[in-house]
């Protein structure tokens, strides 16, 4: 028998004026020992399904129809205490961010020690021997050292090795994984991703695995079911789905990531974004109508039938023989970089900071040693490594944020490593910065055409018709409404906010962008929105880029050249292409390694870098 | 741990070192730039002016503010504050002989403010998004708008003079004989063997110390509710939730402990203007305590008591924050490990 069903489950909001469906008559089936992958964008309802497992939906979310049944028994009019009894015990969650999964004021053992006290283990020193075996089976070292600790003296990987081992100390029949690789580093998230499959395949558990990453899914799961707007859109064989998709919108969403092996494709970009819970209400057809590329009258008019199309292959579309028509569009035109004389001239680049704050208890740390490159005109560098390698601090030693403690920044020629204030100033007028986190790094009290225009605030530059003016400008040039001007932050969307922070940084009209990690917790459909933006930026305008990030499909589609960084030092570097089909440093390799890849068919193959065959541990952080 | 305790009271004490000498010199300054004449006014009333000014030689009132600040500090190093002009007394005396009355006062307010905070703060938190959260809200907004001193009259209105429950005057009944060991009745009692003293003692707190504590209990309960909410929005109380524990032992051992810091820090400053908050209590009471003993000095113009009282209630306040932030440091491994 299934372990979980789903049969015609409804979960609904009465945030509207009257309840809308954010869930909407779902069906599945999980069997015992197997992995099913929920894949889609923020907002497509796949936490809300993890939820409803639970039964800890949000206030005024409910079940309005169908049911769950778990092992049989249905989850949604089970007694409060009865399902209760079987969270933590039958039924596991790993989260999403490690580390704030566990209380910062308890140690990691006081916390296993709490969760087998519930499950009835014993005595406290038999739950000590047991914590430290549970440890030691996700591959912890030293686990009774590790039991004293408080979490925040763990890095991130090893709080979700944690939480994995406390899913699993009861051999649980289900496993919900809600992007539990989500926040860590590429290399990081390959081994967590093993190490679930690894006791998993031991217990026998079901996981329910719930990822924005298709083709992460496609490798790790057994089927896939692609949710959109809470609608299933297509459900299927994991290899199969991802293969031959039959949706169009699983179809956009595969075109939309950067591939990472093979000629680079253009980035299929899907226009808008999914409906929101007021669209949601007043829509009759099929969901995905507005978006889709090959939609047809009959799709507005009722919703689309659960179609099958191949053995357990199912697809929400009356035209799904349209699909395979989909194609990406062109890749973008090379744009040579003038080799002329360097833009950015960067040499033996260090940087040291002093940790701890006792006066004969601090140490040094170098985060960045000696790195030296060249950036010219029109040419766009990534710096890709984990957290940690120092490729941040090298964006914030080049925007003037930090002072270099060796080596030398020169831009056009200029050396401006010591900040002075002409330094400053020349630096100012060639270099501007993109933040990370576009809620965090745009006042949301200001409105976006008084954010844009800063800069000429700063310089004292026209006045407020001529800003206004400047900013129109600028919100056309990023593909805004013009009435955006006029709004505040928190009333766009990530992707329309990270828009907001680019056109900031280019009204200063700078040569060299440095992008910290600019897509990265954004859709891959926003994602390839803002990476064909900066594209068709650089076209019109002309400009350099330093693009940080830890995603090595984005560098490997934006950028000319490439940089990896391991614990501060640049371990390999050269043309992308090259770098990426031919890697020479064993670091390089491991990164590329720990990527899925695109062919569901190739076996997936993340370095274990040990002898043993034991995952390596990350460091503490 | 122990070492970042002591790092802490180290830095602590050295901070609380320059913040006294910058205190007291803002107190010189102020009470000398008065227009009293302490010569005149440490000498009988029929003294001739020829008297006072050998007074003021004496006293070194001629020489110049520095250097009378100098000598005034380097009497109070050797711990000689100077004699009351009223009572003709050492005021080193007369502060230590108060100080522990207040003490007992303000740490049992503190008590009652932290008990009621706790209680209210929890009250609050549960009834959030039920139809009595409106209610409870507003009652803690009257609350927080009523003074102690309102409390204390209130109090001794209704608990005092119409119900005769408690008395509220004094610190002790004025039949009562008691040998002075430490100055703390509470203790003296004990060691004396006299529970019908102890018990009189404490019945004489009740209210002085209800009235300080009611007035400081609000503001612990508002941060303790709206940090438990914070709190709640936490991954880690989905996550033990998810988990299967009760709600019950979610709250004690995981959120309350969180939710305990922010409040903490609260505290810290809150119990600072509640031992300033002593002495309107303290002489609504007549409860003879340092408050008392400021008030007189005042009055009388007693410049000394003045400087030595306006010390130590700076000392007290900069203990209870150092109290408090070492709280903070145990309650908090952050701090503690880095």
């Amino acid at each position: 028998m299934d372990m979980l069903i789903a049969r015609n489950l409804s979960v609904s909001a009465a945030l509207a004026e009257r309840p809308v469906n954010v869930i909407e008559n779902l069906d599945f089936s999980l069997a015992p020992g197997r992995i099913l992958g929920l894949v889609g964008e923020s907002g497509a309802g796949k936490s809300m399904i993890g939820r409803t497992v639970a039964q800890l939906l949000p206030p005024l979310f409910s079940v309005s129809q169908g049911e769950l049944l778990f092992d049989g028994q249905n989850l949604v009019t089970m007694p409060a205490d009865a399902r209760r009894e079987l969270l933590g015990r039958d039924i596991a969650f790993v989260p999403q961010e490690p580390m704030s999964g566990l209380n910062p004021v308890l140690t990691i053992g006081q916390q296993i020690d709490e969760h087998l006290a519930r499950l009835q283990v014993g005595n406290r020193r038999t739950r000590h021997d047991r914590a430290v075996a549970m440890l030691d089976a996700v591959h912890l070292p030293r686990p009774a050292e590790l039991l004293s600790k408080y979490p925040h003296q763990l890095s991130g990987g090893m709080c979700q090795r944690v939480l994995i081992a406390m899913a699993f100390a009861s051999r649980p029949k289900l496993l919900v994984a809600d992007e539990p690789t989500t926040a860590l580093d590429v290399t990081i998230q390959a081994r967590i991703v093993q190490l679930i499959a690894e006791m998993q395949r031991i217990d026998g558990t079901s996981v329910l695995f719930i990822t924005h990453d298709l083709r992460l899914a496609a490798q790790i799961c057994d089927e896939i079911l692609v949710l959109y707007a809470g609608r299933v859109a297509e459900y299927g064989p994991a290899r199969e789905v991802f293969a031959r998709p039959r949706h169009p919108y699983t179809r956009c969403l595969q075109l939309s990531n950067p591939v990472m092996s093979g000629a680079n494709r253009g980035l299929y970009t899907l226009p808008e974004r999914m409906p929101g819970l007021q669209a949601l209400s007043e829509m009759t057809g099929c969901a995905f109508a507005s978006r889709c590329p090959v939609v047809r009258e009959d799709c507005t008019t009722t919703p689309p039938p659960l179609v099958s199309l191949a053995p357990a292959h199912r697809a929400a579309c009356r035209h799904s023989e349209a699909t395979p028509g989909i194609v990406a569009p062109q890749p973008p035109v090379e744009t040579a970089p003038s080799a002329a004389a360097p833009l950015l001239s960067v040499s033996n680049l260090g940087k040291t900071f002093r940790v701890g704050r006792g006066f004969f208890q601090h140490e040094d740390v170098a985060a960045v040693k000696s790195v030296n490159f060249d950036l010219n005109d029109n040419e766009f560098i990534g710096i890709v490594g984990e957290s940690g390698s120092g490729k941040s601090t090298v964006a914030r030693m080049l925007c003037g944020l930090e002072t270099p403690t060796s080596g030398t920044i020169a831009v056009s020629g200029r050396d401006v490593t010591q900040g002075d204030t002409a330094a400053r100033r020349h630096l100012r007028s060639y270099v501007q910065m993109v933040f990370q986190d576009p809620q965090s790094a745009l006042n949301p009290r200001r409105r976006v055409g008084s954010i844009v225009t800063q800069s000429l605030e700063a310089t004292g530059t026209g006045n407020h018709a001529a800003r206004l003016a400047r900013a129109q400008a600028l919100i056309a040039e990023i593909g805004l409404p013009p009435e955006a001007a006029f709004r505040f932050p928190p009333q766009l969307s990530g992707g329309q906010r990270q828009r907001v922070n680019i056109a900031r940084a280019l009204c200063a009209e700078p040569r060299i962008l440095i992008a910290d990690e600019i897509v990265s917790g954004l859709d891959v459909s926003v994602q390839a929105q803002l990476l064909n933006l900066l594209l068709r930026l650089r076209r019109e305008r002309g400009f350099a880029m330093l693009l940080i990030s830890h995603d090595l499909s984005v560098v490997r589609y934006l950028c000319d050249r490439v940089l990896v960084m391991y614990r501060g030092e640049v371990v390999e570097s050269g043309v992308t292409a090259d770098v990426f089909d031919n890697p020479q440093h064993s670091y390089t390799k491991t990164l590329l390694a720990a990527v899925p890849p695109d062919d569901p068919a190739t076996i997936w193959r993340p370095k274990t870098d040990s002898a043993d065959g034991t995952l390596p541990v990350e460091d503490p952080a | 741990m122990f070492a970042t305790l002591l790092t802490l009271i180290g830095r602590r004490l050295l901070l609380s070192i320059l913040i006294l000498l910058l205190v007291s010199v803002l107190l010189f300054i102020v009470l000398r730039a008065l227009p009293f004449d302490p010569a005149a006014m440490s000498l009988p009333p029929n003294a001739t002016l020829a008297e006072i000014e050998a007074k003021r030689l004496e006293m070194g009132l001629n020489l110049p503010l520095p250097q009378q600040y100098l000598i005034w500090l380097s009497h109070v190093l050797h711990g000689d504050f100077g004699s009351s002009i009223q009572f003709r007394r050492g005021v080193l005396g007369l502060v230590t002989s108060t100080l522990p009355a207040t003490i007992e006062l303000a740490v049992l307010a503190m008590l009652i403010a932290s008990a009621l905070g706790l209680a209210g703060g929890l009250t609050l938190f549960h009834v959030r998004g039920t139809a009595k959260e409106p209610i409870m809200d507003l009652g803690t907004v009257v609350l927080l708008s009523l003074p102690e001193f309102l409390w204390a009259l209130f109090l001794i209105l209704v608990v005092g003079v119409a119900l005769h429950w408690l008395p509220f005057t004094g610190r002790i009944d004025p039949n009562m004989r008691l040998p002075v060991t430490t100055g703390f009745l509470l203790i003296d009692s004990w060691i004396a063997g006299r529970p019908d003293i102890f018990k009189s003692a404490v019945e004489h707190l009740i209210l002085p110390s209800l009235a300080l504590g009611i007035a400081f209990s609000p503001a612990i309960m508002r941060v303790l509710r709206s940090s438990l909410i914070d709190v709640y929005q936490e991954d880690y109380i989905h996550l033990a939730r998810l988990r299967g524990l009760g709600e019950k032992r979610i709250l004690l051992r995981h959120a309350l402990k969180n939710a305990a810091l922010p409040t903490l820090s609260l505290m810290g400053v809150q119990f600072g203007f509640l031992f300033g908050g002593t002495l309107l209590v303290e002489v609504i009471f007549s409860y003879p305590g340092l408050g008392n003993l400021m008030v007189d000095a005042v009055r009388n113009a007693d410049l000394p008591i003045i400087q030595a009282v306006g010390l130590t209630y700076c000392i007290v306040v900069l203990s209870i924050n150092t109290v408090v932030d070492s709280l903070y440091l145990i309650l908090n491994p952050k701090l503690r490990l880095r």
